[in-house]
C-alpha cells in the first residue's frame, strides 16, 4: 500500500486547510508462557485519520478503508463535527502548518518487515533452551513490525517507512523468583534470545532467600528500564505542553529553575539513531530536537499544534494525533545523557543499604502536579549491602515524585539503553526512552508488594 | 459474510484442530468539550476479519482489514503459518466441549446514539461545561460524550454461527482546580471518562450532567482548602466507582484463568489465587460473595455469546468469602478439568485474538440497608467513592487507591471533606475485613472503559455491581 496515495486521495475529498495521516501496520508477534507457545498475533491494517479545521474547531474521522467511497464518507464525517462543532462558536486551533522539506530517517531493515513467523520461532525455541539450561520457565514476546506512515495536506505530504522489533523474556524459577532482560531495536537481527533469557534466568535463580524490607527511605539503584518508566511518566506530567498552557503542568512556573539533580540533561532526540526514530508527528511537523532539562534545570516542554498555539508559540512536532490527543502532546524519544560510572555494579558501590530495582510496573501519576506516582517493583529486585549486590528482596511499593527522585539523583552510568515496554495498544506505535542507569538517594517506598 | 466466514472455516477446518474466524465493524463516537470550547470531536470505522487456527496445542492468529475474499483467505494461510513456525507443544489439552452457539441477538436500544443529531449533543455538552464554570478557581472543565457499536459474526469449525450487535453510550463530568503546586479534580458520576452503559443516547441523557455540574466544580475548589487525609487506620466505606474498582483489580483480575495458570505472567502478571482453590481458598470475609454475569442489562460486560461462542451465564466467583469460580476460556476451563468455559473470553476488535476477560464482576449485595444506615451503623471512618489513581501488584495482592475526595465519617454521619485520600491493603485481608455490604436498593452498576491486557495490547469496557461496602481497620493516607 502507498500511504502517501492514499493519504493524498483522502485529503482532496476532505477540502483545503484538512491533513489526513495514514498508518500501515503490519506486525506479528509470538507470545510464550511457561516455554511454550502460547498466543500469537498477526496484523495487517490501516488507520485513516481525517481533520478538518474550521473556524478554530477541528472535526475528525478515522477509517480502515482506503477506496474512494469510504474516503469520502470518512471526510464527509469529519465536515459534519467540524460544521457542528461551528454553531457554538470559534475555537482556538489556528490551522495545520506541516514542514514541507522533512526528510525521512533511516529506521527501515528490509528483514525485519518480512515479519517471518520462522524467525520468531527460531528466538522462541533459544529461549527456551537458555531457560531450561537455568532451571526456569521463560515468559515473554517477540515481535516485529513495519509501520509505513504518510501525512498529506492538499499542499504537501510525507511519508516514511519504519520497522521496529522487540524481545523481552520473563525467567520464573520453581521458587516463584523472576527475573527480565527485554531489548528494543529498529531490526530483528539485533535482538539475541538467548543472551536476554540468560539474564533473566540468572536474576530469577539468585541465590538466598528473599528479604522484607519494611516501608521507608533508602538508596536505590534503578536499572535503565527502571529509569525509562520513571522518565516517560515525566511526558504526561512535566513535559506535556497542554497541561502547561493550562496551568495544571509539573513545571508550570518553574521553566528555567533547577528541577533535578545537576547532572541530569535530559532531551527529546527524534532523529537520534539510539532511539527509534521518527521524522514527523502525526500533524506532519518537524520532529524537533528539544532540551527538557539541562544541568538539572527544566527549559522547555513539548508541543503539538494545540497547545503551542495556548502559549504563542510553534510545534515542537509531538502531536499523537492531528488536531491534538485530548491527553496533550508526549515526547516520545527521551535521551538521558549518561554519567561518568562504569555500570550497575560499581553504581552499588558505597551503598551501605539500599535496594536493587530492575524493572517497575503498574504505575500510576496520584498528584500530576508534584509528578507524585505510584508503582511496583518486578522480576529482580535486590538488597544492596555495604556496596554490592547481596540477596533477593520481596518487592516493593514505590512512592514518590519523579522529579524528586531526579533531584536525588547521585550518579549515571556512562553507557545508556533503549527501554520499551513493548506495550502496544491500539494502532502500533513504538517508542522508547534512551537512558542510563542511575543511583538515587532517599526514594519513598510505601510498602510491600508481590 | 456469513457465507465468506462459512468457507473460511470450511477452508481451515481441513488443516488445523480447531478454527474460528469472526468479522467485526466498529464505530465510536467521541465528543467533548473544555473550558467551554469543542475539544475531541471524533468519530471511527473499522471493519475486519480475525482468523484463529489451532494446531497440535499451538494457536496462530492473524488478522485483515476489510471483508475481500482474497485478503481473508491470506489471513488464514497466514495464522497457518504462524501457528506451524513456533516450537512444538508437549502435549494438546482439548478445549472445553460447548455446544454450538446459533442466531442473533442486540443489546437493547431505546435512542440510537449515532442517530442524535451532534448538535443536540454539543449541547448537552456545552450547558454541562457552562455549570463547570460557575465556580471561579477552576482551571479546567471538561465534558464528554461516548458511543460505541460493535457487530460481530462468529463461526467456528464446530458448526457455531452466531451474530451480535452492542451498543454503548454514556458521558461524565470533571473540573479542576490548581493553586500553587496543589491541583485537584472532582468528576461526576466517575472519574476516567464517566459512566457508560450498554444502551442508547438515553443513558447519557439520564447522567443529567448540567444538573451536577456546579456541585463538581465547587467541590474541586473546596479540596484545595481542604485538610489532607491524615494517615493512620480506619473503618473505610467504599461505594460507587471506587468500589467497582476494588472489585475489578483485586478480584476480577485475580480471579482470570489465564492469569492463575501463569499465561499472562509476561505482562498483566499472575495472581495469588491457586487453580486448585475452589471451595478452599478463602478470599474475604463471609459478607463477600461476587459473581461474574454476562446476562446483566446494561452491563458493559453483557453479551448473548463470549468471542468463542460461549454463551453468557451468571458465574459464582466467591460465595460467603470462598473462592467459587474463575473466569475462564475453553482452553483454561479444560486445563484445571471444568466441565465447561465460564464463557469470559472477549477480542478488542477483529485484529486482536480473543482472551479471558472480565464480564460483569460484581459484589452481591448484603442487608446492611442503605448507605446512610452504614454511616450511621460505622460512627467514625472515612468514605471514598470516586477513583483518581490506582495500582496493584502483579499477583492482585498489594494494592495502593486514591481517591478524588474523601469524607469523614463523625458520629455515624458524613461529615467534612478531606483531599488527597488514599488506602492500601492485601486483597485477602481486605476483603477479610468487610463486615458490611449494603442492600439491594443500594446496589448499581459502575463502568470501567480502559481495562489494559493482553499483547498486543487489548483495552475492553466492563461494569461492575455494587452496593457500598465497609471495612476495618484499613491503612490510609500513606500517599
Amino acid at each position: 500500500m502507498n500511504t502517501l496515495e492514499v493519504a493524498q486521495r483522502a485529503v482532496g475529498h476532505a477540502g483545503p486547510g484538512a491533513l489526513a495521516l495514514v498508518t500501515h501496520e503490519r506486525s506479528l508477534m509470538l507470545r510464550f508462557a511457561a516455554s511454550r507457545p502460547t498466543q500469537s498475533t498477526g496484523i495487517d491494517d490501516v488507520t485513516v485519520e481525517l481533520a478538518v479545521p474550521l473556524r478554530g474547531n477541528v472535526g475528525r474521522a478515522a477509517t480502515n478503508a482506503v477506496d474512494d467511497k469510504s474516503l469520502a464518507d470518512c471526510a464527509a464525517r469529519a465536515r459534519l463535527v467540524a460544521e457542528a462543532a461551528e454553531v457554538t462558536h470559534d475555537g482556538s486551533f489556528p490551522g495545520f502548518a506541516p514542514d514541507l522539506d522533512v526528510a525521512a530517517l533511516d529506521s527501515f531493515d528490509p528483514a525485519t518487515a518480512e515479519l517471518a513467523p520462522t524467525r520468531g520461532g527460531a528466538a522462541l525455541a533459544d529461549a527456551f533452551v537458555e531457560a531450561d539450561a537455568h532451571g526456569v520457565e521463560a515468559h515473554g514476546i517477540w515481535t516485529v513490525a513495519q509501520q509505513d506512515q504518510a501525512w498529506a495536506t492538499a499542499e504537501a505530504g510525507g511519508e516514511e517507512r519504519r520497522t521496529d522489533a522487540f524481545m523481552k523474556v520473563i525467567c520464573i524459577a520453581p521458587n516463584g523468583r523472576s527475573g527480565y532482560a527485554s531489548q528494543a531495536a529498529v531490526a530483528a537481527g539485533q535482538l539475541s534470545a538467548g543472551a536476554l533469557a540468560e539474564r533473566a534466568a540468572l536474576k530469577a535463580a539468585a541465590s538466598g532467600e528473599p528479604v522484607e524490607l519494611p516501608a521507608g527511605s533508602y538508596p536505590v539503584v534503578f536499572e535503565p528500564q527502571a529509569v525509562g518508566w520513571l522518565l516517560d511518566l515525566l511526558g504526561g506530567t512535566a513535559f506535556n505542553g497542554l497541561a502547561h498552557a493550562e496551568g495544571r503542568g509539573a513545571l508550570d512556573g518553574r521553566l528555567g529553575k533547577p528541577v533535578a539533580a545537576a547532572a541530569i540533561n535530559l532531551s527529546d532526540a527524534p532523529t537520534s539513531a539510539r532511539t527509534l526514530p521518527r521524522s514527523f508527528d502525526a500533524e506532519g511537523t518537524r520532529k524537533m530536537p528539544v532540551p527538557l532539562i539541562q544541568d538539572g534545570i527544566a527549559s522547555a516542554v513539548a508541543h503539538d499544534v494545540r497547545s503551542a498555539a495556548l502559549m504563542g508559540e510553534l510545534s515542537t512536532g509531538h502531536a499523537l494525533s492531528p488536531g491534538g490527543d485530548p491527553g496533550g502532546p508526549h515526547p516520545t524519544n527521551l535521551v538521558l545523557a549518561g554519567g561518568a560510572v562504569a555500570d550497575e555494579g560499581e553504581l552499588c558501590a558505597g551503598i551501605e543499604r539500599g535496594i536493587y530495582v530492575t524493572r517497575l510496573w503498574y504505575a500510576n501519576v496520584v498528584r500530576p502536579k508534584e509528578t507524585l506516582i505510584t508503582a511496583v517493583t518486578r522480576d529482580g529486585t535486590f538488597l544492596i549491602e555495604d556496596g554490592r549486590v547481596t540477596r533477593p528482596l520481596r518487592d516493593l511499593r514505590l512512592t514518590d515524585s519523579v522529579l524528586g527522585i531526579l533531584s536525588r539523583a547521585q550518579a549515571l552510568t556512562r553507557d545508556q539503553k533503549l527501554t520499551c515496554e513493548g506495550e502496544f495498544y491500539g494502532r502500533r506505535s513504538a517508542y522508547g526512552v534512551v537512558c542510563p542507569a542511575m543511583r538515587a538517594d532517599a526514594v519513598r517506598f510505601t510498602g510491600a508488594a508481590g | 459474510m456469513r457465507d465468506l466466514l462459512s468457507d473460511l472455516i470450511d477452508s481451515a477446518g481441513a488443516r488445523a484442530g480447531y478454527a474460528d474466524a469472526r468479522f467485526v465493524r466498529s464505530r465510536v463516537e467521541r465528543l467533548s468539550t473544555r473550558n467551554g470550547r469543542l475539544d475531541q470531536l471524533d468519530s471511527g470505522e473499522s471493519e475486519g476479519i480475525g482468523v484463529r487456527v489451532r494446531m497440535g496445542g499451538a494457536w496462530g492468529f492473524a488478522a485483515v482489514r476489510g471483508t475481500d475474499r482474497r485478503d481473508a483467505e491470506l489471513a488464514l494461510e497466514r495464522a497457518l503459518a504462524i501457528a506451524e513456525a513456533q516450537p512444538a507443544v508437549p502435549e494438546e489439552t482439548p478445549l472445553a466441549p460447548e455446544p454450538p452457539a446459533h442466531g442473533e441477538w442486540a443489546s437493547p436500544v431505546e435512542r440510537d446514539p449515532f442517530e442524535v443529531p451532534l448538535e443536540e449533543k454539543l449541547a448537552v455538552l456545552l450547558a454541562a461545561d457552562a455549570g463547570l464554570r460557575t465556580e471561579p478557581g477552576v482551571n479546567l472543565t471538561l465534558a464528554r460524550f461516548s458511543a460505541f457499536r460493535t457487530e460481530k459474526i462468529f463461526v467456528s469449525t464446530e458448526g457455531a454461527l452466531c451474530e451480535q450487535r452492542i451498543t454503548e453510550c454514556g458521558g461524565g463530568i470533571s473540573a479542576v482546580a490548581v493553586e500553587g503546586n496543589d491541583s485537584q479534580i472532582r468528576s461526576f458520576p466517575a472519574s476516567h471518562g464517566g459512566h457508560v452503559a450498554q444502551a442508547g443516547y438515553e443513558h447519557f441523557l439520564e447522567l443529567e450532567l448540567p444538573g451536577h455540574a456546579p456541585l463538581v466544580s465547587s467541590e474541586a475548589v473546596a479540596l484545595l482548602r481542604a485538610p489532607a487525609c491524615p494517615p493512620g487506620r480506619t473503618t473505610l466505606i467504599l461505594a460507587g466507582e471506587q468500589l467497582g474498582l476494588q472489585v475489578h483489580e483485586s478480584v476480577g483480575h485475580a480471579v482470570e484463568l489465564d492469569r492463575v495458570l501463569g499465561r499472562e505472567a509476561s505482562y498483566a502478571g499472575t495472581s495469588f489465587v491457586p487453580a486448585d482453590g475452589i471451595g478452599s481458598l478463602r478470599f474475604g470475609s463471609e459478607q463477600m460473595s461476587v459473581t461474574a454475569d454476562a446476562t446483566n442489562p446494561g452491563g458493559l460486560g453483557s453479551f448473548r455469546w463470549d468471542d468463542e461462542g460461549v454463551e453468557g451465564r451468571p458465574v459464582p466467583i466467591v460465595r460467603d468469602g470462598v473462592l467459587a469460580g474463575f473466569l475462564s476460556s475453553r482452553e483454561t476451563a479444560a486445563e484445571i478439568g471444568l466441565d465447561r468455559s465460564g464463557g469470559c473470553t472477549r477480542a478488542e476488535g477483529f485484529d486482536r485474538q480473543p482472551i479471558v476477560r472480565m464480564t460483569n464482576v460484581n459484589l452481591e449485595p448484603g442487608d446492611a440497608g442503605s448507605l446512610d444506615d452504614l454511616l450511621a451503623d460505622t460512627g467514625d471512618g472515612l468514605l471514598i467513592e470516586t477513583n483518581r489513581s490506582w495500582s496493584i501488584d502483579n499477583r492482585r495482592l498489594h494494592f495502593q487507591f486514591e481517591g478524588e475526595a474523601a469524607w469523614e465519617i463523625r458520629g455515624g454521619e458524613r461529615g467534612r471533606m478531606l483531599r488527597n485520600p488514599s488506602y492500601a491493603g492485601v486483597t485477602p485481608d481486605f476483603w477479610g475485613s468487610c463486615d458490611a455490604v449494603c442492600s439491594p436498593s443500594e446496589w448499581r452498576l459502575i463502568s470501567l472503559l480502559d481495562c489494559g491486557k493482553g499483547e498486543p495490547g487489548q483495552v475492553m469496557r466492563v461494569s461492575h455491581g455494587t452496593a457500598p461496602a465497609r471495612f476495618r481497620n484499613v491503612d490510609v493516607g500513606m500517599a
